[in-house]
């Protein structure tokens, strides 16, 4: 008996180092608490995003529900891929069947994986779920391995004399940092000098990423859901014309809605000037709200999506949401 | 279980990862087997030297051949071969001497030489040593505990103490330093070759252990020695005893004159750097010519320290491998010491002040454990709780992972 009790208490001490020791995203790249945000929802959403940064630093929900009365969340990460949207997704309808998936078609022109800390960002928090363990294959790096996604202290256990007040501050509590997965940027970084056009070698989406292209809309088929396709605005010069119309290809061949909103950035009424944070890569908050405003309404009429503004019990939990979120950008 | 089944599973589970490893090398390993039991079959009924020599040159010219093709190639070397050969060889010599019997069945004379654990990193076994203790071996309660206890304190030698000096002794090669650097560099690399080495041992005697077999130790605190001699019988016994029992005795040993004698003991020293390469012979003469000095003062403290400085100085050659490049680096720190560069530098050889923390407490907390024994006396329950802190230290304190480059045993590749 007393070996049991000792064999239990180095695996609670074990279990509490792996969550001590494990980044806790919450002062410090919050980006890497988005994918867990979503489990602490507590209304279904007629509309889901997907994506990289492109989504979860244009695209503001609250802004949309405040509007249009539509429920939606974005499921970004920094640099998600393809696969890891699919994956994502997947996931997603283990909790809910929204009726449009949006998905930003940025990350359709990487076809390799990018670096082990942007998949850390993206998994570390996900719930384990055969889509975890699908995702987590789907992007390990070689030199990563499935055990260390397992137990954290595999990974993170020099992080021993790298320990921050938030580490103890989280250990058993979370906090949200963003509004339904968008994350609030306020600076101002107006566009001075872009960066010059690269000429590529290959400007072809590979054949894995179309894969993962047809098995999202597939899945969305399957479900019920109308799949949308969306490129948020920028200035950078890298979404080329050759990555253009292999969407628009696509899009039309499988009779896909696709926006592009780089071109109507005008009618938006994005000023670059004002409007984003790092130059014109990503929109700030004014921007967000702007480009929102604008594809909200296009949700809203396109895909007469239900205004749940009249709905006591969700309105009521948007309520307490948009008070937060006013009470941040104001 | 009848014994031969067991001995048979265990042989074909080392055979399998042998196979795994390095099927390669199997070539090699079974040509030492099937050529070293036959001859010891024939050897045991009509003692004859031309038979003995040719079982052991077979034995040896496939060891020399790697030994030398690596030094130009950079080629796979059979597993264990460094290891397998000492055993063959000692084998046949004392089946010709009468020592002992030869082993009549093959299962278990292939077990004695196929016995993985002590493949990578030995230690070597003689026969006589081993084989009750391997043939007629039985899984106990006790020794599963006292076996993991040993595997988890040779993870934490390894991972905790050897992983963290192995990044700054690589900092000083990779960045070419020269003088103080070199001293350092080679102060740490006795700690670093005792830790990475006898950590590894340890996990073969822990392993072994919890398989009901005992091994003879291959350290006894050789860093606590009072003379150079004293040193080379404490390190790495296994090999020292071998050299002792079979180079320098067949030399006459010390029944001879003294300067035969001296002599005697270079030979054996060079057959010592020889077994590591060609490029070791100056390591093994310096280590030689050390034992002859045999340099001491009254201080059993300053004897210590001045055994540890100078065994110290020699391991350059298990640093730079090119022997010029050593001597130039050895030089050094008498030409050009520059200590004050070493200390305004302390914090760039890539340890932070809290790992160079982590790597004194460690080492102080080794010395401790170990001075209590191999195989504490304690209750199973005080065992289990020794493991669950020492996994846990090695969890959490262990260089290990992306990052970090956990460099292999070192002495896996002799």
């Amino acid at each position: 008996m007393k070996k049991v009790w000792i064999i239990l208490i180095f695996i609670i001490l074990f279990i509490f180092l792996n969550k001590l020791l494990a980044p806790k995203y919450m002062d410090y790249l919050k980006e890497g608490n988005m994918t867990y945000e979503y489990y602490q929802e507590k209304t279904n959403h007629d509309v889901i995003f997907i994506g990289d940064c492109e989504v979860y630093a244009n695209i503001s929900p609250l802004t949309m529900y405040e509007q249009y009365g539509i429920t939606s969340y974005v499921r970004g990460n920094s640099q998600q891929l393809i696969w890891q949207s699919y994956y994502l997704l997947k996931e997603t309808l283990n909790y809910e069947t929204p009726a449009i998936v949006v998905l930003n078609v940025n990350a359709l022109r990487y076809d390799k994986k990018v670096s082990e800390a942007y998949n850390r960002l993206m998994i570390d928090k996900m719930k384990w779920s055969q889509e975890k363990i699908d995702l987590i294959k789907a992007s390990m790096l070689e030199e990563e391995n499935f055990l260390s996604y397992v137990f954290p202290i595999l990974r993170y256990h020099d992080r021993f004399d790298k320990l921050k007040l938030e580490d103890f501050k989280y250990l058993f509590k979370e906090k949200s940092n963003t509004y339904n997965g968008f994350l609030v940027n306020k600076k101002v970084k107006p566009v001075k000098n872009l960066p010059t056009k690269r000429k590529l070698a290959n400007y072809s989406f590979s054949d894995n990423v179309y894969n993962y292209l047809d098995k999202i809309r597939k899945l969305c088929a399957e479900n019920n859901i109308k799949l949308v396709l969306m490129k948020a605005p920028s200035l950078y010069p890298y979404w080329y014309l050759e990555y253009e119309n292999q969407v628009k290809e696509y899009a039309e061949k499988y009779k896909l809605d696709y926006y592009n909103f780089i071109d109507v950035s005008d009618t938006i009424g994005i000023d670059y000037q004002k409007d984003t944070y790092d130059g014109g890569l990503h929109l700030n908050l004014n921007g967000a709200i702007k480009l929102s405003n604008y594809f909200g309404n296009i949700l809203k009429n396109k895909y007469h999506l239900k205004d749940y503004r009249s709905d006591k019990k969700v309105n009521s939990i948007y309520e307490e949401k948009l008070k937060k979120f006013k009470k941040e950008v104001e | 279980m009848a014994s031969w089944i067991k001995n048979l599973i265990i042989l074909l589970t080392c055979v399998t990862i042998y196979c795994y490893l390095n099927i390669s090398g199997l070539i090699f390993i079974l040509t030492s087997i099937i050529t070293t039991y036959i001859i010891s079959l024939i050897l045991k009924n009509k003692k004859s030297k031309i038979l003995l020599t040719i079982g052991i040159l077979i034995n040896l010219i496939i060891l020399l051949s790697f030994k030398t093709i690596i030094l130009y190639k950079s080629i796979v070397v059979p597993l264990g071969i460094s290891y397998y050969t000492l055993q063959v060889i000692a084998y046949l010599v004392d089946i010709y001497k009468n020592k002992y019997e030869p082993c009549l069945n093959i299962i278990n004379f292939s077990l004695y030489i196929f016995y993985i654990p002590c493949l990578f990193i030995g230690p070597i076994n003689r026969y006589n040593d081993i084989e009750k203790e391997l043939f007629n071996s039985k899984i106990k309660i006790n020794n599963l505990y006292n076996g993991l206890c040993r595997i988890c304190f040779g993870l934490f030698k390894k991972l905790v103490i050897a992983s963290r000096i192995s990044i700054i002794i690589n900092s000083i090669v990779q960045n070419n330093y020269t003088g103080s650097y070199i001293l350092f560099s080679c102060l740490l690399y006795t700690l670093y070759l005792y830790t990475d080495f006898s950590g590894g041992i340890d996990i073969v005697l822990g392993i072994s252990k919890m398989l009901g077999i005992t091994l003879k130790e291959n350290f006894d605190r050789p860093l606590f020695s009072e003379s150079i001699k004293q040193f080379w019988n404490r390190w790495h016994i296994a090999l020292s005893s071998f050299l002792k029992d079979y180079v320098y005795i067949p030399l006459k040993g010390n029944r001879c004159s003294k300067i035969r004698q001296k002599i005697n003991i270079l030979i054996t020293f060079l057959v010592s750097g020889l077994w590591h390469g060609f490029n070791y012979l100056i390591w093994g003469l310096g280590q030689g010519i050390l034992v002859i000095l045999n340099i001491k003062t009254s201080s059993k403290i300053l004897n210590v320290i001045l055994t540890y400085v100078l065994v110290s100085l020699l391991w350059v050659f298990f640093i730079y491998p090119n022997n010029m490049e050593a001597i130039f680096k050895l030089t050094s720190i008498f030409t050009n010491f520059n200590l004050g560069s070493l200390f305004s530098n302390f914090l760039n050889l890539g340890l932070s002040i809290s790992n160079y923390l982590v790597l004194i407490i460690a080492t102080i907390t080794l010395f401790i454990i170990e001075k209590k024994g191999p195989y504490l006396k304690i209750s199973n329950n005080k065992k289990l709780i020794l493991i669950g802190t020492l996994i846990l230290i090695v969890l959490v304190f262990g260089v290990y992972g992306i990052g970090f480059q956990v460099e292999q045993f070192v002495y896996s590749k002799f």
